[in-house]
C-alpha cells in the first residue's frame, strides 16, 4: 500500500491522493442504500494526463479503478468493491469550449449537468437530461449511467446528446470516440461507452450537443382521484400523437411530503397528480396543451391548472425534482427503484405495486416518468428495525419480476451497478452475457475498471481475481 | 441478513468503521446530538452543489452529507475523532445553505453547532487563544480600546488588506444618541466598533419612516454568533440571558442590521429552550425584513440613486432567516437598478471569524463569488451583513449596506420641478 500511495502522490501531489478513513468511509458510499464498499487511495486528478498516470499505476500494482462523480448515484455503480483506486472527477469540472454555430460543447466530466445549462442559458441554449438530480450530478456521471430526466420523453437520453468522447483506457491509452462530423465510422463505440458505468474506461472530455430553448412552454397540472386514471391519460396522450417534453406522475403519498417542501400547491387531496409540459412555437404549444387537459378530463381528471408564471413553473418542478429528498419526512431510509414497463401496462403494474408492498407491510410510494414507461417505486424502511430491510429487499424483488413478467427491463436509467446485477441473468441469456463481457474486455482486457458491476459474477470471471487480490479481512 | 445492505448500528456494540484509535486520537465522544435529527438525513446529495466548501474542493468530506455521516459515524458506531474528521467538521463555514436546499428538512446548523460544543467541551476544537480572542466582544471597553489599537496598527500598514478592514477605521467615536422608544436598533460589538455609520445610516432611515430608535449600545454589548460558531454555547447563553433582561421592559421590535447577529438572536427560542426567550426572538426583525412593512411611511425620492446594484445576500438572512425578499423591496424605490446573483445564493466565504481561520478556503470561496459578481457588472454591491461587506472589500469589491444606500437617497438634494 505504501508503494501504491507513493506512486500516486508522485504522479498527482500530496494532497489530492487521500487514504484517511474518514475520506475512505465516505468515498465508500453514494447515495444508494448499499453498504458493502470499501474505498483504496481516492485520488483527485486535474487533467486527463493524471488520469492515465493512475490508470498505469493501479495496473502495475494489481488495483483496480473505480471512477466517482458526485456520489448521486441509486444502484451503487460508483462504490467501491474491494479497496481499489477511487478516482474523484470533480476536480476536473471546467467547460472548456462552446461552439453555437455546430451546437457542441467541449466538457470536463466533472461538469454539474445543472451548471452546464445554467452556462448557456444567455445564450439561448441548454443541455437537455436533466435528472432529477441535475442541480449535482456531473456530466461524467451521466455518461456513465446513459441517465435520463423528466424531459428526455422528447429529447431522448444521455446518448443522444454525447456525440464524441476523450476516453483513458484501463491501460493508459487515451483514445477518443465518436466524431463532431454528422457521421462515424465503423462501429459507434461511443454509443458503446456511453452507459457503460465506468467498465470500460474513464471518459477525459465529453463533447455535449446543444439543444435550443423553446420560444413557448406550458405547464399542467392534473388531478386525479385514482393513479388509474393519470397512468390512462399518460397512455392516451401518447396514443394520440402527442409528444410532451415530460409527463410525471407522482402519487397522494409522495405529494405531500414534496407540497411540505416546495409549497408550490400541489393538491393533497388527489389520488395522483400529472405534471405535463409541451414546448414549441406558441400556437402549437397551446393547442397540444388543450388536448392533453381534454384527455385528462375524458380519463376523470378532478381539476387541470396551467402554471401562469416562470416561477410557478419552476415550483412545480422544484417539487418532482427533490422528491426522493423528502422522504426522511416519513422515514429515515429508502430504497428506490428503477425499472420500465411498457406504457399500456403502466395501470397494472402500478397495482402489482401496491399490493406488494401491502403484503410486505411497507409503505410504497410511486413518483415516476410516465411517458417513457419508467416506473421509480420508493420502498421506505428505517433501517434500525429489525426485520425491515429483509422485507424491502424481497418486495423489491417481487417488484422487478412483476415488471420483467410485462415486457419490462430492469433500468431505465439509474443503471445496474451492483444492484440489479443479480437480476441480469433474468433479463438476458447467457449467449447475451457473454457477448456483453467480450465488449468489456476488448476495452479492459484485465478487468480493472470498475470490477463487480454491471456483469454478474459468473459472466466476469476475471472480475472476481480483482477482487481477490484485496487483502483478507478488507470485506469486514 | 443482505450482504452489502445499509445495516446503521447503534449502541455500545456498534463498531466505528472511520478508522483506529490510536495514540491522542480520542475515541467514543458523545456528540450529544438528537439521534431523530441526524436520522432526517437520507444521504440523496442535493446538498452538495449548495455547499461553498463542496464547491471549491469537490471532496465529500468537505460536504454537509459527508459531515453528517462523520458525525453518525462519531456518535453512532464509537468512530474516533481523528484529525480528518475535526478537520471535516472545522471547515464548514456554517453558512447554512445547505439546509434550504434539503428536501428533509435535516436540521444541519443545529446539529454542526451542536457537534462544535460537544467538541470544544473536550478541548477538541477552538484553542485557548481563540477563546480568548471571543472574550472583548462582550466588554465594550475593552472592545473599543482594541479597535482603535487596531485602527492605528491598519493606518500605519500593519494589517493585511485581504482582511478587507475599512481604510477609514474609526480611532475615536461618539456612540449613537437614542431619538425615541418606538423600536430598538441593536449595535453590537464588533459592528459599533468598526461599522458605526452603517448603524447611523439605518437609524436615520427609520427616523425618516417616522419611529423613534433607541440604540442598543451597552444595553447589548454582544449577541453570541460568533462564540456559537466555535462551539462557545455556554457563553453564549449568557449573553442570551443578559440582553433578553436589558430589553425586556417592553415589548418593542428590535431591529438587526447584522445578518449573522439577527439570525442568532431570532434562535434564542431555539438555544434556551424557554416559552420567554421564544417570545423575545419573535421580536427581532432584520432592519430590511422590518422596514419592508413599513415602506410607505418612507418619503419619496424624485429621482433614485444612478446606481445598478448588484444584491449579495447574506447567508444568514438568505438561509438562515429566510428574510431576504425585504432588501429588494425597500431598496428598490431609491436606486436605478437591482440585479441578482445568478449563483442561488451561494456564501461568500466571510462566516464570521471563519475567513481568519480558514483564509485559504475562504479566499477560494470568494473568489467564486466575485466571478459571480463581475457577470452583471453592476456599480456597486450590497449586502445586509458586516462579515460579508468587509470580506468582498478585501477583494476589491465596492461593497454597501442597503441602509446606506437608502440614506444617500433620502438625504441627497432632490432635483426641482421645472418652473418652481
Amino acid at each position: 500500500m505504501d508503494a501504491l500511495l507513493a506512486d500516486l502522490r508522485s504522479a498527482l501531489s500530496d494532497d489530492r491522493v487521500r487514504y484517511d478513513a474518514a475520506q475512505r468511509s465516505l468515498i465508500a458510499h453514494d447515495a444508494s442504500v448499499f453498504d458493502g464498499g470499501v474505498s483504496g487511495p481516492v485520488c483527485y486528478p486535474v487533467d486527463t494526463s493524471e488520469v492515465q498516470a493512475i490508470m498505469r499505476i493501479a495496473l502495475t500494482h494489481g488495483r483496480a479503478v473505480v471512477p466517482r462523480g458526485a456520489g448521486t448515484g441509486l444502484a451503487g455503480g460508483a462504490i467501491p468493491l474491494g479497496a481499489p483506486v477511487v478516482i474523484a472527477m470533480t476536480k476536473m469540472n471546467a467547460i472548456l469550449d462552446v461552439d453555437l454555430d455546430n451546437r457542441v460543447a467541449w466538457v470536463e466530466p466533472g461538469v454539474i449537468n445543472l451548471d452546464l445549462s445554467r452556462h448557456l442559458r444567455p445564450m439561448g441554449f441548454h443541455f437537455a437530461p436533466d435528472p432529477s438530480s441535475q442541480q449535482v450530478c456531473t456530466i461524467g456521471g451521466n455518461v456513465a449511467n446513459n441517465s435520463g430526466g423528466p424531459h428526455c420523453l422528447a429529447y431522448g437520453v444521455t446518448d443522444a446528446h454525447v456525440v464524441s468522447l476523450e476516453i483513458v483506457l484501463p491501460s493508459g491509452e487515451v483514445g477518443t470516440l465518436g466524431t463532431l462530423g454528422p457521421d462515424d465510422h465503423g462501429l459507434d463505440l461511443r454509443g458503446a461507452f456511453v452507459g457503460s458505468e465506468g467498465t470500460l474506461g474513464i471518459a477525459t472530455k465529453v463533447a455535449v450537443r446543444l439543444t435550443k430553448n423553446p420560444p413557448a412552454v406550458r405547464t399542467l397540472l392534473l388531478s386525479f382521484a385514482s393513479v388509474r386514471d393519470a397512468a390512462n391519460t399518460v397512455s392516451d396522450v401518447i396514443a394520440n400523437g402527442i409528444v410532451p417534453a415530460a409527463m410525471e406522475v407522482m402519487d397522494q403519498k409522495i405529494t405531500i411530503a414534496v407540497e411540505n417542501f416546495v409549497g408550490a400547491g400541489y393538491p393533497l387531496d388527489a389520488a395522483a397528480v400529472l405534471l405535463a409540459e409541451v414546448e414549441g412555437l406558441e400556437g402549437g404549444a397551446d393547442i397540444d396543451a388543450e388536448r392533453i387537459s381534454d384527455l385528462g378530463r375524458a380519463n376523470g381528471a378532478t381539476n387541470v391548472r396551467q402554471a401562469e408564471s416562470d416561477e410557478e413553473r419552476a415550483l412545480l418542478w422544484k417539487g418532482r425534482k427533490t422528491a426522493f429528498g423528502a422522504i426522511a419526512q416519513i422515514k429515515p431510509d429508502y430504497y428506490l427503484h428503477d425499472t420500465v414497463v411498457p406504457r399500456s401496462a403502466l395501470a397494472d403494474v402500478l397495482e402489482t405495486i401496491y399490493d406488494i408492498a401491502k403484503r410486505h407491510d411497507l409503505i410504497v410510494m410511486n413518483v415516476f416518468h410516465a411517458g417513457d414507461g419508467n416506473l421509480h417505486p420508493l420502498l421506505l424502511f428505517d433501517a434500525r428495525i429489525e426485520g425491515e430491510l429483509e422485507r424491502v429487499h424481497a418486495a423489491g424483488a417481487d417488484i422487478l419480476r412483476a415488471c420483467l413478467a410485462v415486457g419490462g427491463v430492469l433500468s431505465g436509467e439509474h443503471g445496474i451497478g451492483v444492484e440489479k446485477q443479480g437480476y441480469m441473468e433474468e433479463l438476458f441469456s447467457a449467449d447475451d452475457l457473454d457477448h456483453q463481457n467480450r465488449l468489456r474486455k476488448a476495452f479492459d482486457p484485465a478487468c480493472r475498471a470498475n470490477p463487480g458491476k454491471v456483469l454478474p459474477m459468473g459472466h466476469s470471471c476475471a472480475d472476481i481475481q480483482a477482487l481477490r487480490a484485496v487483502p483478507t479481512g478488507v470485506w469486514g | 441478513m443482505i450482504p452489502g445492505w445499509l445495516r446503521r448500528q447503534r449502541g455500545p456494540d456498534a463498531v466505528g468503521k472511520t478508522g483506529v484509535a490510536g495514540a491522542g486520537v480520542p475515541a467514543g465522544v458523545d456528540l450529544k446530538l438528537d439521534a431523530d435529527d441526524l436520522n432526517m438525513c437520507v444521504q440523496c446529495g442535493l446538498c452538495l452543489p449548495h455547499c461553498p466548501t463542496f464547491r471549491v474542493t469537490g471532496d465529500e468530506s468537505m460536504s454537509p452529507r459527508g459531515r453528517i455521516k462523520l458525525m453518525r459515524e462519531v456518535q453512532d458506531e464509537g468512530a474516533p475523532v481523528t484529525q480528518d474528521v475535526l478537520r471535516s467538521f472545522e471547515s464548514c463555514v456554517q453558512c447554512r445553505g445547505c439546509e434550504p436546499a434539503c428536501p428533509s428538512g435535516v436540521p444541519y446548523g443545529h446539529l454542526m453547532e451542536q457537534a462544535r460544543e460537544s467538541l470544544a467541551e473536550e478541548h477538541l476544537i477552538t484553542p485557548r487563544w481563540q477563546r480568548l480572542a471571543f472574550k472583548p466582544l462582550s466588554q465594550p471597553k475593552v472592545l473599543q480600546l482594541g479597535s482603535s489599537a487596531l485602527a492605528l496598527a491598519n493606518k500605519t500598514g500593519l494589517v493585511p488588506r485581504r482582511l478587507g478592514l475599512p481604510d477609514d477605521l474609526p480611532v475615536r467615536q461618539e456612540p449613537l444618541r437614542a431619538s425615541g422608544d418606538d423600536v430598538y436598533l441593536f449595535t453590537g460589538c464588533v459592528m459599533d466598533a468598526w461599522q458605526r455609520e452603517v448603524h447611523a445610516a439605518g437609524k436615520r432611515v427609520i427616523e425618516a419612516a417616522g419611529f423613534g430608535v433607541t440604540p442598543t449600545n451597552e444595553l447589548a454589548p454582544c449577541c453570541g454568533a460568533l462564540q456559537a460558531h466555535a462551539g462557545l454555547a455556554g457563553e453564549t447563553r449568557a449573553l442570551a440571558e443578559r440582553m433578553m433582561r436589558t430589553l425586556s421592559d417592553d415589548d418593542r421590535p428590535i431591529l438587526v442590521d447584522s445578518a449573522g447577529c439577527g439570525a442568532a438572536m431570532k434562535d434564542y427560542g431555539h438555544l434556551l429552550g424557554t416559552a420567554g426567550a421564544a417570545a423575545f426572538s419573535a421580536r427581532v426583525f432584520d432592519i430590511q425584513e422590518w422596514l419592508a412593512e413599513h415602506v410607505d411611511r418612507l418619503p419619496s425620492v424624485a429621482a433614485p440613486l444612478d446606481l445598478r446594484v448588484a444584491i449579495q445576500d447574506p447567508c444568514h438572512l438568505r438561509h438562515v432567516q429566510r428574510a431576504h425578499a425585504g432588501t429588494r423591496v425597500v431598496l428598490r424605490p431609491f436606486v436605478r437598478e437591482i440585479v441578482e446573483l445568478d449563483d442561488d445564493g451561494l456564501c461568500c466565504g466571510a462566516g464570521g471569524a471563519y475567513s481568519v481561520l480558514e483564509p485559504e478556503l475562504a479566499g477560494a470561496i470568494r473568489e467564486r463569488k466575485v466571478g459571480v459578481i463581475d457577470q452583471v457588472e453592476p456599480d456597486v454591491v450590497a449586502s445586509a451583513n458586516p462579515g460579508c461587506s468587509m470580506h468582498l472589500a478585501g477583494a476589491g469589491v465596492a461593497t454597501v449596506h442597503p441602509m446606506q444606500l437608502i440614506d444617500q437617497a433620502l438625504s441627497q438634494p432632490q432635483p426641482q420641478p421645472v418652473g418652481a
